[in-house]
């Protein structure tokens, strides 16, 4: 193996992440990401918004059982997504209508049976940005292959790696270009997550503005965290396929295809639901975890599994023809 | 000369095809060396491998007395223009190449100055700011040429550099080259004889991943060294025997007999000599031809060296076709 150049890769992670947004895939990224993210969170705070508009009374008071109301709605769901309830569990207790739920049945914190994970979720922390951050994590994976999938394979196809390859090593091309998707793609994560939280603070003001400041950065962390291993999966497809459309679809249907596999197959067979853990969908969203156990070993996964996918890439692109 | 590039013993196949089969040559240094071919007989094949962009199944390849599997080597030492490959679209030539001289250790500003005077060396101040979308091929060809002797490397690859530009353009990159030759050494293929034979000192002719000859351009095409001579009229046949008897040539051809009137049935004929022997004088045996042709009351009209090198790649081509070898 080649002695890799901090110099070099930093030069290529800069010169990658300024220049991707003008080919098609940061470009499609950058739109994707943001219409995704803020979309999402559009669902979650519109109906809020709504509310909050027919209310003539914004008093402390009321703003408190609103938030409860939110609790209210969301906690079925969280506790699904988190595989804290079942899918039936969760079926029977959702209210029947969410918007009347909202208005004439704010329920007291304590009368709510909730779990811990839940409970730091909803009550601890802003639930309407908690659940948007659950939505990211969960859609974020896919958006990010249309900017990952092509760190490498359009060139090769082009050869115009040829035009680097006695200029630099190839593992400086490898991680330097990983590193520029990772930025580029953290680049836009606090974008979308910043303007989220800037419209709760600014528009929406049901929660104080440095819970959600604080909140909205341990997600903007753990997001951007989260990303590294599906970056370093679409880094290893795409050092070892040379079409990037082809690259495209790999990554497109491992992402989902590991998600999907393991929710059909955990029907027929319970231990099925392992499979998840072939990608981060099965711990990921202890990256939200209130123990800092959980919260650390989430940490570790994210850097293990980014390993695991980066070194056979880097091993495979070493390697090949070009 | 010391060598600049040795091969050896490379072999190289893609599925079923043989592309380069134990193939040794050297380079030698501070020489325009000219790889000559047909279509796949891995020219550009054995150029990705001695750039590293291709690994060999057998054999292997040194630059400058390192071995091109530790390329890190020879960073800055080595550059290519290769074939096929293409610039980033979305990125200002410009700082394209910067890009490049920051990664060979220049700052910013150096690396700007470099690549300013390159782009002045080749003739492309006005393009520097454009894209590459927006250039024609001859532009993006020079652009090629201009990146590989950014840095000023000691061995350049070049391949095919002329292919595809008008004959304006292909001369100015030849008047490059040349120009280049005092500092570097650099390794051109070409299918274009023409070219090779004018700028090249030493060359090699590939055909199906073997080496079929090599040695310096003067070596070999002065033992089958051939002038087109314009007659003013068709020779006898015993005039022809008594003419190729004389020593030093091989072989008298007709190419062509005018019969329009006003050119009084001049004939043009090559005449092949053999010069391999070195006792043998070229203008010796040209000086004798052309006393026996007046001697003979025949008045030469025209007189021009024949394109030994096309003659000579494809009889070496040929004789491997007919030979049948696979």
């Amino acid at each position: 193996m080649e002695t890799l150049s901090a110099s070099h890769i930093r030069i290529i992670a800069y010169y990658w992440s300024r220049y991707i947004v003008r080919s098609g895939s940061g470009l499609a990224y950058l739109m994707i990401a943001l219409i995704f993210g803020l979309f999402s969170a559009q669902i979650l705070i519109m109906p809020v918004e709504k509310f909050i508009q027919q209310k003539q009374d914004v008093s402390e008071s009321n703003l408190q059982n609103i938030r409860y109301s939110i609790i209210n709605i969301e906690k079925p769901i969280v506790q699904y997504v988190l595989g804290v309830k079942s899918f039936k569990e969760v079926g029977q207790d959702l209210p029947n209508d969410l918007m009347n739920t909202m208005i004439s049945k704010p329920v007291a914190e304590d009368s709510m049976g909730f779990d811990r994970w839940t409970s730091f979720l909803l009550v601890k922390r802003p639930a309407l940005l908690s659940a948007i951050f659950l939505i990211l994590f969960f859609g974020m994976p896919f958006v990010v292959t249309y900017l990952a999938f092509n760190q490498l394979s359009g060139d090769v196809q082009s050869r115009g790696l040829r035009y680097l390859l006695l200029k630099t090593e190839r593992g400086n091309i490898y991680f330097g270009r990983f590193l520029g998707t990772i930025v580029f793609s953290t680049l836009v994560t606090a974008l979308i997550i910043a303007v989220i939280t800037f419209y709760l603070a600014m528009k929406l003001r049901i929660y104080p503005a440095m819970s959600l400041i604080g909140w909205s950065l341990h997600g903007f962390m753990a997001l951007s965290l989260l990303m590294l291993p599906y970056i370093a999966l679409c880094a290893m497809i795409s050092a070892s396929i040379d079409s990037p459309m082809l690259s495209f679809v790999v990554a497109n249907l491992i992402i989902p295809g590991v998600l999907i596999t393991a929710a059909i197959g955990r029907i027929a067979w319970a231990p099925l639901k392992y499979i998840n853990y072939l990608l981060p969908w099965g711990w990921q969203n202890h990256l939200l975890h209130p123990s800092p156990i959980h919260l650390l070993m989430a940490l570790l996964g994210c850097l293990v599994y980014t390993a695991i996918f980066l070194m056979p890439g880097y091993y495979i692109f070493e390697k090949r023809d070009l | 000369m010391t060598d600049a590039i040795s091969i050896k013993r490379i072999s190289k196949k893609f599925g079923q095809v043989q592309a380069l089969s134990d193939l040794s040559l050297n380079v030698p240094s501070h020489s325009i060396f000219g790889l000559l071919g047909p279509n796949g007989a891995g020219k550009t094949t054995l150029f990705s491998i001695a750039a590293d962009f291709l690994k060999p199944d057998a054999g292997n390849i040194e630059v400058l007395g390192i071995d091109t599997r530790d390329i890190s080597r020879l960073r800055g030492r080595l550059s290519i223009l290769p074939q096929d490959a293409r610039f980033q679209n979305n990125v200002p030539i410009l700082e394209q190449f910067i890009f490049f001289r920051l990664l060979a250790g220049s700052t910013k500003s150096q690396a700007r100055e470099e690549v300013l005077k390159t782009f002045e060396s080749v003739g492309l101040q006005s393009v520097i700011k454009n894209r590459v979308g927006s250039l024609s091929h001859g532009m993006i060809k020079r652009l090629g040429i201009a990146q590989a002797f950014l840095g000023n490397p000691e061995v350049i690859l070049l391949d095919e550099p002329t292919a595809g530009l008008d004959p304006a353009n292909a001369r100015q990159i030849r008047d490059l080259i040349k120009r280049l030759q005092e500092r570097t050494t650099i390794v051109v293929s070409s299918h274009n004889m023409a070219e090779i034979q004018e700028l090249c000192d030493h060359v090699a002719i590939l055909d199906h991943g073997r080496l079929m000859l090599a040695g310096s351009v003067e070596e070999i095409t002065l033992a089958h060294r051939e002038y087109n001579l314009t007659l003013s009229r068709a020779l006898t046949d015993s005039e022809e025997k008594c003419l190729t008897a004389l020593e030093g040539v091989r072989e008298i051809k007709m190419l062509s007999q005018r019969t329009i009137i006003q050119n009084n049935g001049s004939t043009e004929y090559t005449f092949k000599l053999d010069l391999s022997d070195h006792n043998v004088n070229q203008d010796k045996v040209i000086s004798t031809l052309l006393h026996n042709l007046l001697d003979m009351g025949v008045t030469l009209r025209g007189f021009t060296e024949g394109r030994n090198l096309e003659k000579q790649f494809l009889e070496v081509t040929d004789e491997f076709k007919e030979k049948g070898i696979k």
